[in-house]
């Protein structure tokens, strides 16, 4: 009983994480129209980033968290006008766009996580801040997990309010619903786009610190990651936040269960089988409409 | 002559290619091996990913697929065995993969091939561990690396061979089509989820025997091996320097990238996949059509000889008044093909469509209501009504877009309702769109080829051609049958999108606003040549917002206003009804 619980508990807090990635990645595809497949490696630099300032400098987490948000949101406006930007000029159709910057995203993936393979190879990275049990509903949880899973929630909440209450973000849901008609309502659909893009990417780096400060990783763990997103973001439908925090609680439980009671190296195959119902019988996501 | 020496060129090279090994060169044969694998696996990717646009990132596993095929089994079944079953698991894979994912249109192909080589590379890690509870398998054959280089030749040879065979079939056009415009694809009769899903399966199958044929030449196969993502990236690199849809692409995209590549390896094996992949973001960028499409020439590769009939846009064809097909009126072969069925022009009264209390909302918005109605053979039926009444959603209904919530479709006696387009297609209703659906890339000749062999009348290639050139021409299109359709003016492309529907040999043509946005020249021509279909006894259903052409065309109408039916009869009646009126006027005022 109690390894259900536990098994219960970790899930719910892998899956608040996985909740905050699938929210950035849909913003960039819902707004800036670009599937990101290097999500999961500009993840782990963020990740990385963490990593090395709290073994160097015992700079905890936390601070990283302050540091990386403006480095990502960089780093990300630049991809996306140095390189989207500039795709969709050369390319005449929007179906070629569509396959090309699939293509090119494909290539950055390998660009980011290479670039992180020539410098650190294969090597694991942990470190163990806030290692302290906390007991919560009869079960024991690190508390560094405790604090990832509220912040995941924190950030994510008020990535939401700011879509949903504010005149920028109704701008931003504009551009996700009709790119042609916004502009007639005076939005600057580009400059909005690479916002929100890079409005992603420190979504992303946020989830990077907060899953490096409980999680063994290395470089080659991105994949994994953009493919844990992008099934979240299936699941939940595209653009809907709400869906996506149930789908990725779904999705870390499921993967929690199956690690525990069947084999931690079955746990992709169980993404894959969320994925698979997800594309057969919620075209819209679990909970229907998108948000729009 | 160009063409004999293009056309002997590939068996030449592959002779040549074939006396390698006889140099006794190891490194020559080791360069060889990749330089073919990578080529098979980028001639295959592209057959796929070329014209349907598709991008899969999954060779990676069918290679690993079959490449394990061999590593698991090679004690037990025969090699020679071993290449078909590699080949059924993988097509089984792909098949399972199309099945789920190419049913529906966006993303969700890419992001399950993205993960897939992942996941079985997990599933054999869990396996090995597991079950045979080592990481790798020993592959210990005497197969030498010289079977393996004449192995991945002959694979090579064949699969170039199918593939130029695929693009000058009846299914190379159909994947033309669904990369340029799937809807209108399935209009004229193409069954896009099963050649999709054949397409995928036939080139994946390709796919897991390079990975057979290759996995002895590693003498030890681990799941990173076989299932290293590299795999899934080089061939679309090659693919893409070579130029996706191009014959030659793969084989002149793969010689200098595996020679570089393998230069590369050997000299910053750290910095690899870093190089690799600013590689690739450059030459997406830079080469966009890749290295042949740098030479124009060699553009239209794919079309079976079309010479310079092409009158160059502006050059006095385009704006010649457009003629209807006067002769067309007046000698029995119909503009529609139909030439033996000559019926009067009447109305013989047997009802050829009906429809009953057909509902469909979408959210809260009901877009038809509870509607009726019957369409005798040989009438022109018009459905009119205010912007946002339904009619489209009607027409939608019938020809198969959408599935309604209730009611019933009942096409010759038969039900209809909720099949797909394609079928509908093929039962024999055709369409036009409100807006128009043309692919602009695909000459006019490519249009109405495919519907004619989809359609199912057209045998062969050949006859679905002449089928085509006579009902273009018969519309007046016969100077435009080989330019693209994006340079036809407003009027053409409008026609070339009713040619598309004729050479369905429709019983059923539904007309979309057909005659919208044409200046008033173009509507008498326009106006002309429906009638003169009617002349023919065809059946057509017409959207229209013009009255005068509903005066003119019509046989009976309805009008239709919220989703629901207002009116229904001769349209000079109709038109009179107060109920009508309103609806398209508004309350009568005091003034």
């Amino acid at each position: 009983m109690a390894s259900l619980l536990d098994a219960l508990v970790t899930g719910l807090v892998y899956g608040g994480v996985y909740a905050l990635l699938a929210l950035g990645l849909t913003l960039q595809y819902g707004v800036a129209r670009i599937l990101n497949l290097a999500y999961g490696d500009f993840l782990i630099a963020a990740a990385v980033f963490a990593t090395l300032l709290y073994q160097h400098y015992q700079l905890s987490p936390l601070v990283s968290l302050v540091l990386v948000a403006p480095i990502s949101f960089l780093v990300h406006l630049l991809v996306y006008h140095l390189v989207f930007v500039q795709l969709e000029r050369r390319s005449g159709s929007w179906r070629a766009m569509e396959a090309s910057s699939i293509l090119l995203a494909f290539g950055l993936s390998f660009v980011v996580s290479g670039a992180m393979l020539a410098i650190f190879g294969g090597k694991l990275f942990s470190y163990s801040y806030l290692l302290v049990p906390v007991h919560i509903l009869g079960s024991v949880v690190p508390a560094n997990r405790l604090l990832a899973f509220v912040l995941a929630l924190v950030f994510g909440g008020i990535a939401y309010l700011l879509l949903v209450r504010t005149r920028i973000g109704t701008a931003i849901r504009a551009i996700a619903v009709d790119p042609d008609g916004a502009p007639l309502a005076g939005i600057d659909v580009r400059r909005w786009a690479g916002i929100t893009f890079a409005f992603g990417g420190i979504i992303c780096a946020a989830g990077g610190v907060l899953i490096s400060m409980f999680q063994t990783f290395n470089v080659p763990m991105g994949v994994s990651f953009t493919l844990k997103a992008l099934v979240v973001v299936i699941m939940g439908g595209v653009g809907n936040a709400v869906g996506a925090l149930v789908a990725g609680l779904i999705l870390g439980v499921t993967e929690s269960f199956v690690a525990r009671y069947v084999s931690p190296g079955l746990t992709l195959a169980a993404v894959y089988g969320l994925f698979v119902l997800a594309v057969l019988t919620m075209r819209t996501g679990i909970l229907g409409r998108a948000l729009r | 002559m160009a063409s004999i020496a293009r056309t002997a060129a590939l068996p030449l090279l592959l002779l040549l290619a074939a006396l390698v090994p006889f140099t006794n060169n190891d490194f020559y044969v080791a360069l060889g091996v990749s330089l073919l694998m990578y080529a098979t696996l980028a001639t295959a990717w592209g057959v796929f990913a070329g014209p349907t646009k598709y991008i899969s990132l999954a060779t990676a596993a069918f290679f690993g697929v079959g490449a394990y095929t061999v590593g698991l089994f090679y004690e037990k079944v025969p090699m020679l065995l071993l290449y078909p079953l590699a080949a059924i698991i993988g097509a089984v894979l792909a098949a399972f993969v199309g099945l789920t994912t190419l049913r529906i249109q966006g993303m969700y192909f890419t992001i399950f091939t993205f993960g897939l080589a992942e996941l079985i590379r997990q599933f054999m890690t869990w396996y090995q561990r597991n079950v045979s509870g080592s990481v790798g398998v020993y592959i210990l054959t005497d197969i030498s690396a010289r079977q393996i280089y004449w192995s991945l030749l002959v694979l090579l040879a064949l699969t170039l061979l199918g593939s130029w065979l695929l693009s000058r079939s009846r299914w190379g056009l159909a994947l033309l089509m669904i990369g340029e415009d799937e809807l209108a694809a399935r209009h004229s009769g193409v069954r896009t989820t099963a050649v999709k899903v054949i397409a995928l399966a036939v080139t994946s199958a390709v796919m897991a025997v390079v990975g057979a044929i290759v996995a002895p030449r590693w003498t030890y196969l681990d799941p990173s091996i076989a299932f290293n993502p590299t795999l899934s990236f080089m061939p679309a690199v090659i693919a893409l320097l070579g130029g996706m849809q191009r014959f030659w692409g793969p084989l002149a995209g793969a010689i200098p990238l595996v020679i570089l590549f393998d230069q590369l390896n050997a000299r910053y094996p750290t910095s690899y996949t870093l190089i690799l992949g600013l590689l690739f973001m450059v030459i997406v960028f830079v080469l966009p059509d890749g290295i042949l499409g740098l030479l124009p020439k060699l553009q239209r590769l794919r079309a079976p000889a079309a010479p310079a009939v092409t009158p160059a846009p502006g050059a006095g064809t385009l704006s010649e008044p457009v003629t209807p097909a006067a002769p067309a009126r007046q000698t029995s072969p119909g503009v529609d093909g139909t030439s033996g069925v000559v019926t009067t022009a009447s109305a013989t009264g047997t009802t050829l469509l009906e429809v009953r209390d057909l509902r469909k909302a979408f959210g809260g918005i009901v877009a038809v209501d509870e509607l009726s109605f019957e369409i005798r053979e040989g009438e022109v039926f018009g459905i009119i009504g205010p912007n946002g009444s339904g009619k489209t959603t009607v027409l939608n209904l019938i020809s198969g877009v959408y599935e309604p919530d209730r009611g019933e479709i009942v096409f010759l006696g038969r039900p209809i309702t909720g099949k797909p387009p394609e079928d509908i297609a093929r039962l024999g209703i055709a369409r036009t769109f409100q807006l128009v659906r043309i692919y602009p890339a695909l000459t006019c000749l490519d249009h109405v080829i495919p519907a004619a062999l989809f359609g199912g009348h057209a045998r062969t290639l050949t006859e679905a051609r002449d089928h085509a050139v006579h009902i273009l021409e018969e519309l007046g299109m016969g100077a435009f049958l080989h330019v693209p359709a994006g340079q036809l003016n407003f009027i053409d492309q409008k026609r070339l999108e009713l040619a598309r529907a004729l050479a369905l040999r429709p019983k059923l043509l539904l007309l979309d606003e057909w005659l919208a946005g044409l200046n008033p020249s173009e509507m008498v021509i326009g106006m002309e040549l429906i009638e003169s279909l009617r002349g023919r006894g065809m059946t057509i259903v017409l959207i229209e917002h013009l009255m005068q052409a509903v005066r003119r065309l019509c046989d009976r109408c309805i009008v239709m206003s919220f989703g629901q039916k207002i009116a229904e009869g001769v349209p000079d009646d109709v038109l009179r009804d107060p109920e009508v009126v309103r609806v398209y006027l508004g309350e009568a005022d005091d003034a």
